[in-house]
């Protein structure tokens, strides 16, 4: 217990309706005010607005409040911005706590509004049994290293690199393939412009060359990463050669790759002329094909979108049809493939049948499709392609297309028409399959040193996907590029770039101070048996005089070493065991 | 389901040890995608799995939780590296604890959750909760 | 110095992350706003897609840390009238209009706008509800303090008799300053197109028919109608509402031919918050293509689809007629999956209008000698070397000032950081 007798305040926010709409926000305002050591409640309508942090400040200095609780939303985005208003207010940081009764409570018991209510008392209680075995601390200074290490040498990992360099960091830029490009590499043209990939990648490469501040490691792999924000300890590979560098911050621009079907998916790998857009492509770099196509049927959505397929609403097909298609939609299994949309096969497929027109002006090119998803001032790309006389037809997703082989190497293309429920028998030369940008395996290797979570998708998760796109939840290392998520080249390089500033605003100020959340031995319990030095990470625990000792610059604050000391000689800071089972205790008992 | 009218009215009081990077964030996940849950489970935030003393889950059952549940990242995925793992070999050996001292070891279990499992999440309290209600009341709490 | 020192026009969430960014790594940052307070758009909305988050609880912090930071200077209901010299030395013109309020000495208590006898429409309630003559626009508002709009304003005097900080100054005068900077960063943001000028949907005319701005006011709990969705007309809780994409957007006869990238999404967002709402109400979204990409949104829509129960036509509807005596409305569109014309009753339709430059942005342009392009957007030097660049050396755009190539709010914040960073490859050099 503190040296001081607490005077807690609980301030209950209502978030607008968030939590007011579920939770009886003035009565839990007055249940807090019966809790032992409570001075103080009120309830806000924003706690996180000027007002509210005003209100906070105020009741802080008038009722010389020394614990403060905010039950409001969940502390994993709002508690720097408390913390900062505590400070404000003459409080240590730490002698304050967030009770979360947002997202763990009135958003997922929205029906449920008198039992929420109860819980949100409940929450309110364990925060104060917790207030009260607070105490203030003082946090270490973290020095931040001027160097930083790109992760991935495509487009985006060589912007990131080169906008580092330009804002004077040195930079290692770590590739796995021999050579830098990654995915644009493999390409012909990129849209809208339909440059030459080539000519605007080879500059990019030069430019990454001769920047005397980007050291570029081509067939290297980053094998190990230790340490953490400021001090991260990598260890690279290469051909067997390890090498070690120290970085203050790292950039992932790993990428994605483009989807290969599996074999017998829309017949591809079984029957010839069945290609991806990205194997059509490479096709179209060629100079001369030797039979040229009279027509090209390409498929959208191949492997995306593929969510479950849930109950059509066959009012919308005309009835001529709709018994047919009931009994394909109801044989039809669930496609193989992704849940999301990898929105940019819209724009490539549009290229590719632009470039197709290009080059074979006779050669007639239908796209199929679900949506077409051209964004922003590409709607012009959109018209020039239908100006073109590539035709789109908008065909019913739920029934997959069937392709059959015809004789003299033809493919015929059976799908159904959304818009007048025919079926259409389409006879090609080639069909070309639209995949979308799938994570690669070796992400999940590095999301695992990185402590990168992954999203559902399958890619790289950022701290928040609205208001953090390129930060993660670790402190020093970014995201950029398709790493999390699909992206075309210029929104690639703006993420770079974003990555980069985010990184170079860390650099820059060349220290930061860390959460003081760390080990502390008590010497007299200790026994010196060694077992924390044994267990720990970080190597933050050693042995000097047969007795225990923290490098706090070093703890990172998991709390292992204090649950498995087997004489209790060592707590963490801000998570005490006392702090950890007045919690308990207040979670089970109305009294605590 | 619908089992005798003793046990509709039983509602458990399970308490959760969720770990800040992965579990946490999993349970701040299902809130925002607003996937429903029963009102039965109090969260406690520890920093890692490994922090978890096994008196913290023990005095848990002794004051009367009706079931604890214990949630970490995924093995391989531990922010601090090896937490979670410590986190297992403590559970064999409090599962076995619970039976000596008289507590159905089913009242405490361990579950991987990332910051991106907002629906498994949802999904294991409210299998958690069903389960305990069949179970009924903590033992202990009778005497 | 004016190296270590940049101007951000626009105080959105664009140039709220610009500012930020550039705080943090030391620089001195005005954040010149034209309106009584910093937030933007973002502010107006109740919640951002696809992950359901209030949108004034992700936006109040950053808007705060602004507020807080020694290194951001608010220069707020303020506008920007001449611009001088070269990167790493510009002398900016910044009208700094009067409040007829202190600053430093209001509490923003708000017993003046309780005394106020003038009442006119919000602007930023998209005019559905009211606002005094001395008057905070939103509750959050960051400076905290109030505003006389001094055109409406009927000189009584009773907000000065009545403050107890003595904040009324009702002989404030304009001031211009010249402010000294070495890089400019502009984050202006947009407008809605206006739809009167798609008369046969009745935009102005019938009071149920209305944009989706309006309708995020209705639905916001800050809002005019406390978060109560009611239509305009007669405040009964509206039982059937249509959606309609892409007005004036794709649109060869008003030259936005252009896709606004966000309106399907938003569109989405707001049905599933409807249903949230009032579980009984029935949603329609007449589209043409849905264009719901981006991180999660697909499956956003399926669950649309199927668990709340949203009903998706795809249609561009011909023309919206009234009925005088109920103000219900009655869409006439051509199903073209079922192959069939139909009309269907509405009680509250919500147009999704195109996004296009605000009415200012040229003159600003003008003045900074950037080149906009065929749709009144700031230009980018070059989508791929240059694309936060405008095409003047030292100043540079993000946020949706560069039209629709930004997406949604995760791509103004990247492009406001990406600013950030510009603006330091550039003054370091200097």
């Amino acid at each position: 217990m503190g040296k001081e007798e607490p005077r807690i305040g609980v301030f209950v926010c209502y978030c607008g309706v968030n939590i007011g709409g579920v939770v009886n926000v003035p009565d839990v305002v007055k249940y807090a005010k019966t809790l032992p050591n409570v001075s103080y409640s009120e309830g806000n309508i924003y706690t996180c607005s000027e007002a509210g942090l005003a209100s906070l400040k105020k009741a802080i200095k008038e009722h010389s409040l020394n614990r403060v609780i905010v039950a409001s939303c969940t502390p994993r985005t709002h508690e720097p911005l408390f913390r900062s208003a505590c400070r404000e207010a003459g409080l240590n940081h730490y002698l304050f706590e967030m009770a979360n009764i947002r997202e763990q409570c009135s958003w997922v018991h929205a029906h449920r509004q008198e039992k929420a209510t109860k819980k949100a008392k409940d929450i309110v209680r364990m925060a104060v049994a917790r207030a009260t075995w607070l105490e203030p601390h003082d946090e270490p200074e973290l020095e931040i290293k001027d160097t930083s290490l790109v992760v991935g040498g495509g487009i985006a990992g060589m912007t990131a690199a080169l906008t580092l360099a330009d804002q004077g960091f040195k930079t290692y830029l770590v590739e796995k393939e021999p050579e830098l490009g990654g995915n644009l590499r493999g390409l012909h043209k990129l849209y809208p412009t339909m440059q030459d990939t080539r000519d605007i990648l080879e500059p990019i490469v030069k430019s990454v060359k001769a920047n005397k501040l980007i050291e570029v490691l081509t067939s290297t792999l980053v094998s190990d990463v230790k340490g953490y924000v400021g001090n991260f300890k990598v260890t690279l590979s290469s051909n067997n050669e390890k090498k070690d560098v120290e970085v203050g911050t790292i950039i992932v621009a790993c990428g994605a790759k483009n989807y290969t079907p599996p074999k017998g998916l829309y017949q591809y790998g079984v029957f010839p002329n069945i290609m991806t857009q990205l194997e059509l492509d490479a096709l179209l770099r060629e100079e001369k094909i030797k039979k040229p196509p009279e027509r090209v049927v390409m498929i959208q959505c191949v492997g995306a979108r593929k969510g479950e397929i849930r109950a059509v609403d066959l009012a919308g097909f005309p009835k001529s049809d709709t018994a047919r298609l009931l009994a394909k939609i109801l044989k039809a299994k669930k496609e193989e493939g992704w849940p999301y949309c990898s929105k940019i096969c819209c724009m490539n497929a549009i290229k590719n049948a632009i470039l197709v027109k290009d080059k074979f002006p006779q050669t007639d090119v239908i796209i199929l499709y679900g949506d077409v998803r051209v964004y922003k001032e590409y709607e012009d790309f959109y018209s020039m392609a239908r100006e073109s006389q590539v035709k789109f037809i908008k065909h019913i997703e739920e029934v997959t297309p069937e392709i059959a082989q015809e004789p003299e190497g033809k493919l015929t293309v059976t799908a159904y028409d959304a818009l007048s429920g025919q079926e259409l028998r389409l006879p090609c030369d080639w069909v070309v399959l639209s995949t979308p940008l799938i994570p690669h395996k070796e992400e999940v290797l590095l999301a695992r040193m990185l402590k990168i979570p992954i999203s559902s998708d399958g890619f790289l998760m950022e701290a928040h996907v609205k208001l953090r796109p390129v930060d993660t939840q670790t402190d020093g290392i970014f995201l950029a590029g398709a790493g999390s998520g699909p992206k075309d080249v210029p929104e690639s390089i703006v993420s770079a770039k974003a990555a980069a500033a985010r990184a170079g605003t860390l650099m820059a100020n060349k220290k930061m101070r860390t959460e003081a959340l760390t080990s502390v031995v008590d010497e007299d319990k200790c026994i010196g048996c060694g077992l924390c030095e044994e267990i720990c990470t970080y190597g933050a625990h050693y042995l000097e005089d047969a007795k225990s000792h923290t490098i706090a610059a070093l703890c990172r604050g998991c709390g292992a070493c204090a649950a498995e000391c087997p004489r209790r000689a060592i707590s963490m800071q801000h998570f005490t065991d006392e702090q950890v089972l007045a919690m308990v205790k207040a979670a089970l008992t109305e009294e605590s | 389901m619908q089992e005798a009218k003793v046990e509709a009215e039983f509602e458990p009081t399970i308490l959760a040890f969720c770990c800040n990077w992965c579990s946490y964030a999993g349970a701040d996940l299902a809130g925002t995608s607003r996937f429903e849950y029963p009102t039965n489970v109090r969260i406690i935030r520890v920093m890692c799995s490994g922090r978890l003393d096994p008196t913290f889950v023990l005095s848990a059952f002794r004051w009367g939780a009706d079931g604890v549940l214990i949630t970490g990242c995924h093995p391989g995925d531990c922010h601090y590296v090896q937490g979670n793992y410590m986190m297992e070999r403590r559970f064999a050996f409090l599962k076995e604890a619970l039976t000596h001292l008289g507590i159905e070891p089913e009242r405490l279990k361990l579950e991987w959750i990332s910051a991106g499992e907002g629906e498994k999440f949802a999904a294991l309290i409210r299998d958690a909760t069903q389960r305990i209600k069949q179970l009924g009341p903590n033992p202990l709490k009778a005497t | 110095m004016a190296e270590k020192t940049v101007m951000v026009i626009g105080g959105g969430i664009a140039g709220i992350q610009a500012s930020l960014d550039l705080a943090g790594r030391g620089y001195k940052v005005y954040l010149v706003e034209k309106s009584p307070s910093i937030g933007g758009r973002m502010a107006q909305l109740d919640k951002t897609f696809p992950t359901m988050d209030c949108s004034m609880c992700i936006l109040a912090p950053k808007m705060i840390d602004c507020s807080h930071h020694h290194n951001v200077e608010l220069v707020t209901y303020s506008e920007v009238k001449g611009v001088k010299g070269s990167p790493g030395n510009f002398v900016v013109t910044v009208l700094r209009k009067p409040r007829f309020v202190d600053e430093t000495k209001c509490t923003g208590c708000g017993i003046c706008a309780e005394h106020c006898p003038v009442e006119v429409p919000n602007e930023f309630d998209e005019m559905l509800g009211m606002r005094k003559a001395i008057y905070m626009p939103f509750p959050q508002a960051v400076p905290r303090a109030m505003t006389v709009d001094k055109i409406n304003c009927i000189e009584c005097g009773l907000c000065q008799k009545m403050c107890q900080a003595g904040a009324v100054d009702l002989k404030q005068e304009p001031k211009e300053v010249d402010l000294n900077v070495g890089a400019i960063i502009v984050a202006v943001g947009f407008d809605l197109f206006d739809s009167t000028q798609i008369p046969t949907y009745g935009y102005g005319r019938y009071k149920n028919v209305v944009t989706a701005l309006e309708l995020e006011r209705l639905l916001c709990a800050s809002g005019p109608t406390g978060g109560h969705l009611i239509r305009p007309s007669d405040g009964k809780i509206p039982r059937a509402i249509a959606f309609i994409q892409c007005v004036g957007s794709r649109d060869r006869r008003f030259g936005t031919t252009y896709c606004s990238s966000i309106c399907c999404k938003y569109s989405v967002k707001d049905a599933a918050l409807i249903k949230e709402h009032e579980p009984n109400t029935t949603v329609s979204i007449f589209y043409i293509d849905m264009r719901a990409f981006g991180k999660g949104f697909q499956e956003f829509v399926n669950r649309a689809k199927s668990e709340y129960g949203v009903r998706f036509v795809r249609s561009s509807p011909g023309e919206i007629k009234e009925d005088l005596g109920t103000k219900d409305l009655t869409i006439w569109y051509e199903d073209t999956v079922a192959g069939r014309i139909e009309s269907s009753k509405f009680d509250l339709v919500v147009l999704c209008p195109a996004l296009v430059p605000r009415s200012d942005a040229r003159e600003l342009a003008k003045l900074l000698g950037a080149q906009v392009d065929e749709y009144g957007f700031f230009k980018a030097a070059d989508i791929l070397t240059g694309p936060v660049d405008t095409t003047v050396p030292g100043i540079f755009v993000c946020g949706y000032a560069l039209g629709p190539k930004t997406g949604d709010i995760p791509d103004s914040i990247m492009q406001g950081s990406a600013t950030a960073a510009r603006v330091a490859e550039v003054l370091e050099r200097v």
